[in-house]
């Protein structure tokens, strides 16, 4: 096997993960570039960035899942790869254990199975021996101090405690926990507040113990309460590595964005100043409750965007379901020209005006083996019928008009969508909504996997219809996008809006400010 | 703008357009090679000295198109809810139930033919109701319903007919079976009626067109706004009304209601769709594929049987095309590197 590995005995780097000049590009983009940093043995360290800043990246590099450029060198421990050679097997056996975002548990298997999947399966006369199974996952659980019966099912467990669960899977006990690295991506970001506080005291205790710990965390709160260090990406690029005794939220914040935060420097350059005489309000949400948002009040104008800034898990997503009809909610309503929307009717939403393009393009915006008209015109398809004819002729023609003004790059127009790029499918998905003419657009991170000849398009249609005195309400992790598209943005996080802001205030620093730092009055413990 | 200069199933590899035409070759063969082979069939059975006599008779001819009638229609009856992907394999056990239902009103209860006929739909469309309610609202798997419904409908025949071949049902329904119009048999007429209409119902109505939205991606179909459930439950009541179509032509044919003529229709009804989905319009459910798979089906177990082969060919013949048929098109549709909604 060509695991390549130097042996480097050095005692000031054998402690810990050692990182020099990794580098990763991909067609067009670099998304790594020339970053080093150290993780001492024994310590918790925080990976921050934006996004696109190359968290992911690194840590799929250090996963063996993508090969980093030639030219870097990973090393842990008593072992050292180049970059380009780092494989999932070298990763293992380098000590690097993994627990990603998506957890990867079986909801309808027991804990031991969980913890266990993936592993040899405990056999006794060549059949499963679930008794021993089952002892050796409780004897996993037990030594993380996790209180969980391997015997129970994972649907019954709480979800900071599936977390533990992965964690646990990833650690054996056959691991010297010192010479192993724990590597979380996002662990708190699914999770509510005092879910997450569980989580983070369970790390804690696997730190004093000796476990080194490498994590990505977007809540400054909880890396400021937690690491003992940290680095900064932006842009792919290392920018600062250090204890966390010697930095504060403020500059971590600025380390993050690039810029200086200081409220008077409006960077009122950066967008066009877009004071527009006040209009009606369109739609009006009173003390929504849905998945994590309590209380949510919000209203929006004719033309006017509205952008919604979040982390993950913020329920920005749940929101645009909740008014589109596609999600039942607690309490509250959702008022729309002066009428009460049906809770939960996506066909009197449509009625209505309302329009939503998801998040999740190919699993809930395009019906990929049709062609694009029957794609096109699926939100309305009674628009071509006539008493006892179907208009495909008509489809078809107003199909290729819609192609040529959304610009869809296709080998003719009845072209069956999956033979179209992402940006091109989103383009179709935009234009069914666009061709109903609606006055309230709720976009789910429109430009989400899209190119930039296609964001650009993208970008033009959404402030066209703006311009055409259609609400738009847009949710987006990109925050160029929010900056460059939205009159008005509110920040959801701990359950409500944490902040909102307009016209000169609005710039990077104040949206990352409000997104990343712990706000004030949002620890809902 | 359209881009007719770039291929958009292989953009990004550098060999777009030396792949171009190969795509187009195996794209036109897969497209129609069911109809080559159904074809090429004929011609062997037409030729070859065994067969060459009979095969091509008008008797035979008729004979075959006319019994596959009703076969064709209770493909069609299973079509309707495939497309939603959504299984009904009660089709045949309605079929036989009404068959029976009717044969058994008409001679034994004595009643008027056309009451009769319309007693038997009326069935049909209401054990229909029954499977579209309990899995569009219930949220029950198609699968297990309509074979649970299958089991307990021949229990049902079973007590109308104390397990006896009812005889006697009245002339004029077997007049309609065994009679021909303008040289083709009355059934045949009845089903390119049915077919007609079916893909009508699919291509010119907005429910049919939502129904293989449906079919499509359930989660897409959900929030452009169709109504899901509602769709789903008139797709099995439109199949259990063919197939009560379907079953008073089986009457109209055979003259007796056969208390276990029915079930045997169902694996070649579906069989017949999942060949169709390979061909005409490769990886959908479709009306045209959907009947050429009977006829490939049907002239294959023909000719083998004017050929004298014996007994054991006709469901190795049967159940091997619709393997290999099913799993070529899977193949093909890999190498594209498309999904298909069937496979």
């Amino acid at each position: 096997m060509p695991v390549i590995a130097i042996t480097d005995r050095s005692p000031a780097h054998a402690a810990g993960l050692r990182l020099r000049s990794l580098s990763k590009s991909f067609p067009g983009t670099r998304a790594l570039d020339d970053v080093s940093f150290e993780v001492a043995r024994g310590t918790i360290h925080a990976l921050l960035g934006g996004n696109g800043s190359g968290k992911s990246t690194l840590i799929k590099v250090l996963a063996g899942v993508e090969r980093g450029d030639p030219g870097g060198t990973v090393g842990f421990g008593e072992s050292t790869a180049p970059s380009e050679h780092v494989t999932p097997d070298w990763a293992a056996a380098a000590g690097l254990r993994f627990v990603h975002q998506d957890l990867g548990l079986f909801e309808n298997l027991s804990v031991a199975e969980n913890i266990h999947a993936g592993q040899r399966t405990p056999r006794r006369l060549g059949r499963i021996d679930w008794r021993r199974m089952r002892r050796d996952a409780q004897s996993a659980l037990d030594r993380l101090e996790i209180r969980v019966d391997a015997g129970e099912s994972l649907a019954a467990v709480r979800p900071a405690d599936r977390t533990l669960v992965a964690i646990a899977r990833a650690l054996p006990a056959a691991d010297d926990k010192a010479r192993t690295l724990l590597v979380l991506d996002e662990p708190t970001a699914r999770l509510a507040a005092a879910e997450a506080h569980m989580l983070l005291e369970a790390l804690r205790r696997y730190a004093e113990r000796g476990q080194t710990i490498l994590f990505v965390s977007h809540r400054l709160e909880e890396v400021f309460a937690l690491a003992d260090a940290v680095t900064v990406l932006r842009d792919g690029r290392h920018v600062h590595s250090g204890d966390i005794d010697e930095t504060d939220e403020t500059t971590v914040v600025e380390l993050m964005v690039g810029r200086l935060i200081s409220r008077d420097q409006t960077n009122a350059s950066l967008r066009p100043s877009r004071e527009r005489p006040a209009r009606a309000t369109i739609m009006r949400v009173d003390g929504l409750a849905v998945g994590p948002l309590r209380g949510i009040d919000l209203t929006v104008a004719r033309g006017e965007t509205l952008g919604i800034a979040g982390l993950v898990g913020s329920g920005r997503t749940e929101l645009l379901e909740a008014i589109f009809g596609a999600r039942a909610y607690d309490e509250g309503s959702v008022e729309f020209e002066g009428h009460r929307l049906v809770p939960g009717s996506i066909s009197a939403a449509i009625r209505a005006g309302i329009s939503l393009v998801p998040e999740d393009r190919s699993a809930e915006g395009v019906f990929s083996n049709l062609g694009i008209p029957e794609n096109l015109s699926a939100s309305d398809s009674r628009r071509y019928s006539r008493k006892l004819v179907f208009r495909h002729a008509q489809e078809r023609s107003e199909a290729a008009r819609m192609i040529q003004l959304m610009e869809i790059r296709a080998a003719s127009v009845t072209a069956s969508v999956n033979s179209l790029s992402g940006g091109n499918q989103q383009k179709v998905v935009l234009g069914r909504w666009l061709a109903m003419d609606p006055k309230l657009l709720l976009l789910d991170e429109p430009t989400q996997g899209v190119d930039i000849a296609a964001r650009h398009d993208i970008h033009l249609q959404i402030k066209a219809m703006a311009g055409r005195g259609c609400a738009v309400l847009l949710v987006s992790s990109d925050l160029d996008e929010l900056l460059r598209l939205a009159d008005r943005i509110v920040v959801l996080a701990a359950g409500r809006v944490a902040a909102q802001a307009k016209g000169p205030e609005l710039d990077h620093a104040w949206l990352a400010a409000h997104m990343y730092a712990s706000n004030e009055e949002g620890t809902a413990a | 703008m359209i881009d007719t200069a770039s291929d958009p199933h292989t953009a990004d590899t550098r060999s777009a357009v030396a792949q171009r035409p190969r795509i187009s070759i195996v794209h036109v063969l897969e497209r129609f090679a069911l109809v080559w082979l159904l074809l090429a069939m004929i011609i062997f059975f037409a030729l070859y000295s065994k067969t060459s006599g009979v095969f091509l008779s008008s008797a035979n001819i008729s004979n075959v198109v006319a019994n596959e009638s009703v076969t064709a229609l209770a493909a069609l009856a299973a079509l309707i809810p495939l497309v939603a992907l959504r299984f009904d394999v009660s089709v045949g056990a309605v079929l036989g139930g009404v068959s029976v239902l009717v044969a058994s009103l008409t001679v034994n209860s004595g009643w008027a033919l056309a009451p009769a006929l319309l007693a038997g739909l009326a069935a049909g469309a209401t054990i229909g109701a029954v499977n579209g309610y309990v899995i569009a609202y219930i949220g029950a798997n198609s699968f297990i319903i309509t074979l649970g419904m299958s089991t307990l409908l021949a229990g049902v025949v079973s007590l109308i007919s104390h397990d006896n071949t009812i005889v006697g049902v009245p002339q004029a329904l077997l007049n309609f079976g065994n009679d021909s119009w303008l040289g083709v048999p009355r059934p045949t007429w009845l089903l390119i009626l049915v077919a007609l209409l079916v893909a009508y119902l699919l291509r010119y109505t907005v429910f049919g067109r939502q129904l293989v939205q449906i079919g499509s991606n359930p989660r897409s179909a959900r929030l452009v706004g169709i109504p899901i459930k509602r769709h789903v439950l008139r797709a099995f009541v439109l199949a259990g009304t063919v197939a009560a179509i379907a079953g008073a032509l089986e009457l109209a044919r055979t003259g007796s209601g056969d208390p276990g003529a029915g079930q045997s229709f169902t694996f070649d009804a579906l069989a017949a769709c999942f060949l169709g989905s390979t061909t005409i319009r490769p990886g959908q459910f479709n009306v045209a594929g959907t009947i050429v798979g009977v006829l490939f089906v049907a002239v294959g177990v023909n000719g083998l049987t004017l050929a004298g082969a014996s007994d054991w060919v006709q469901p190795a013949f049967d159940g091997g095309s619709i393997v290999v048929a099913v799993s070529l098109s899977a193949i093909l549709a890999r190498r594209r590197g498309l999904s298909s909604a069937v496979l």
